[in-house]
């Protein structure tokens, strides 16, 4: 009892550096979760090309920038950024939305097997075609997977909204995050959900990202059901006030 | 940096003229030979990587070349020398051992090859009493499989060597002395029951046979450890069976003794397969125990290690003239860099890699 209302008295006197205190407060959003940092932090830079570059081909601007950072405090990288050559943001996000139970060792093996499932599906049809059809193929895992998920972003979303005692479905614009994250959310709960009990992961997500990469496929049709439902709520887009 | 050309061997060379400067380029292997000699013994992922690129390269290296150049160099009136493989997980022992099967293929060898030794000492469905001697068990599936992949690879010796025995299977079939060896495989395929018998018929018919002088022999095991190790088959009251209880182990151990001659024996150890070994070891001391030590002395052992440099340059050339890389970044230095980093040269390891790069 004693302990707590001392932290309690210390944290409001002398407000310890870099702890966030104020909170934003907007209807569409409630922080569920927050970093300990605050907005003074910068991002680490990762990239081992910012570092290799000898001083002289440095612009001002750019040893400015340098001597900069040197007085800055510098937010600690987290353990799943890496300084390879072959880290890709958005596959980094999707194996995490993956994951299960912190078990980051079997989506990753899982994400791994489903690009290779890909490419080699791909190989498959490459081999298939005609010559004219094989420059149209692509084999590349990574672009495919960067292109679905891109056909998979919904453009408008809905957002319930309190009114006079009902929730109302209201058509609102979303943050390119948003979008980002639905479109991950509704590819891996499809894949999820809708597979045979005995048909593994890789399998079922490589054949959804192909054929949303081709713009075909339960997920495409998922986000054109979103945008109809807004285009029906059309009427109730006055109820938004952001 | 290798020029284009170079790292693929152009077919017309000959298997038998593979020589040092060879080292670390690709051949093709064809498909007559993939259906026939290879119908089981190649691993998984290498088949795989043939279905995908439509053609089988194998890369030529030393410890295969070293084995090629002995057997090139064997007096078939001593008895048969056992050659054994051995190196850490991943380094390309099936595939040395599956290089010189295709080299004694070509030079018009018979193949004994058992794809996996370690596949018959664990998970076996059904565990018959043998016919033949009730203190054994038979493996009626695993033996008809093998029998028939065996007769896809030997077709044609098949009807010259004959039995010098008659061998009866029951009331109303028998062997007569004399009748082609193809009967027997035969009889093994069609009577499930009998196909371990078939199988033990054969390789005491072609060990008594091979010093006669028709036919050269080449026995090729892949897990050797398995034979002198522990089982997982439990018989009904649930207690242990020791390997050589199981009918085909104990006809293979007297396969893979040197009291023979007109061959060569080609041996495997490997840990990845085998039960009850450390992750670790990889020594044929350490995987074979004791009594498989004993038992295979002396042998020669040749060691397969990773890849050196201008192997990993050759078959990151050979990924990238397949477009299998597709990751832009695995074209440039950095990339290759971190590949090398990353597989540690490791031949298994960096297929796995590139697999999803």
């Amino acid at each position: 009892m004693a302990a707590s209302a001392v932290t309690a008295v210390r944290g409001w006197s002398g407000l310890l550096l870099g702890v966030r205190s104020v909170v934003l407060r907007l209807p569409g959003l409630t922080q569920v979760r927050w970093s300990r940092y605050g907005p003074e932090y910068q991002d680490p830079q990762i990239d081992k090309g910012y570092y290799r570059k000898p001083l002289a081909a440095l612009t001002e601007e750019e040893k400015y920038e340098r001597e900069l950072r040197k007085t800055q405090v510098i937010k600690a990288a987290p353990a799943t950024r890496t300084s390879s050559v072959f880290e890709d943001p958005v596959i980094s996000k999707f194996t995490n939305m993956m994951m299960k139970g912190g078990n980051k060792i079997l989506a990753r093996s899982l994400m791994t097997q489903t690009l290779e499932a890909v490419k080699r599906k791909q190989f498959e049809k490459y081999h298939a075609a005609s010559p004219e059809e094989q420059a149209t193929i692509e084999r590349n895992p990574y672009t495919i997977f960067h292109q679905a998920l891109k056909n998979c972003e919904p453009v408008i979303g809905l957002v319930s909204i309190l009114k006079g005692g009902h929730f109302y479905q209201v058509p609102v614009p979303l943050a390119d995050q948003r979008r980002r994250f639905l479109a991950m959310k509704w590819m891996i709960t499809e894949c999820r959900e809708k597979k045979h009990r005995r048909v593994l992961m890789p399998e079922k997500l490589s054949q959804e990202l192909l054929e949303a990469f081709h713009n075909r496929g339960p997920v495409i049709k998922r986000k054109h059901d979103t945008h109809k439902m807004a285009e029906a709520n059309r009427a109730l887009a006055h109820y938004r006030w952001w | 940096i290798m020029l284009k050309g170079m790292t693929r061997l152009i077919s017309s060379v000959h298997k038998a003229k593979h020589g040092e400067q060879h080292e670390g380029q690709h051949y093709n292997i064809s498909f007559q030979d993939l259906k026939t000699v290879f119908s089981h013994g190649l691993p998984p992922r290498f088949v795989m990587q043939v279905k995908t690129f439509n053609e089988a390269c194998l890369m030529v290296r030393r410890p295969a070349l070293e084995l090629l150049h002995y057997l090139k160099n064997t007096n078939f009136a001593h008895p048969a020398v056992r050659y054994v493989f051995y190196g850490e997980k991943g380094t390309g022992k099936t595939l040395s051992l599956c290089h010189s099967i295709h080299f004694c293929a070509k030079q018009d060898w018979l193949i004994l090859h058992i794809p996996d030794a370690h596949l018959w000492v664990k998970n076996c469905r059904d565990l018959l009493q043998s016919t033949y001697n009730k203190q054994r068990f038979d493996q009626p599936l695993e033996a008809s499989t093998w029998l028939k992949n065996f007769k896809t690879a030997n077709e044609h010796f098949l009807s010259q060597i004959k039995v010098q025995e008659k061998y009866v299977w029951n009331k109303r079939e028998s062997t007569e002395k004399g009748s082609p060896l193809g009967e027997v495989v035969e009889q093994g395929i069609m009577r499930v029951r009998n196909a371990t018998d078939a199988v033990g018929i054969v390789l005491k018919e072609l060990k008594r046979q091979s010093s006669s002088g028709i036919f050269r022999l080449l026995v090729a095991v892949d897990g050797v450890n398995a034979l002198w190790g522990r089982t997982t088959l439990k018989r009904e009251d649930k207690s242990p069976i020791a390997p050589e209880e199981l009918a085909f182990i104990y006809n293979l151990r007297k396969m893979v003794k040197n009291d023979w001659q007109g061959g060569a024996i080609v041996l495997t150890v490997s840990q990845t397969g085998s039960l009850f070994k450390p992750r670790k070891a990889y020594l044929p001391q350490e995987l074979l125990g004791k009594e498989g030590f004993d038992a295979l002395d002396p042998f020669i052992p040749i060691l397969v290690s990773n890849y050196n440099p201008k192997e990993f340059e050759s078959c990151i050339h050979y990924y990238l003239e397949n477009n299998w890389l597709q990751h832009e970044k695995a074209h440039t230095e950095e990339g290759k860099k971190e590949l090398l980093f990353l597989s540690n040269r490791n031949p298994g390891q960096l297929e796995r890699l590139c697999a999803y790069l």
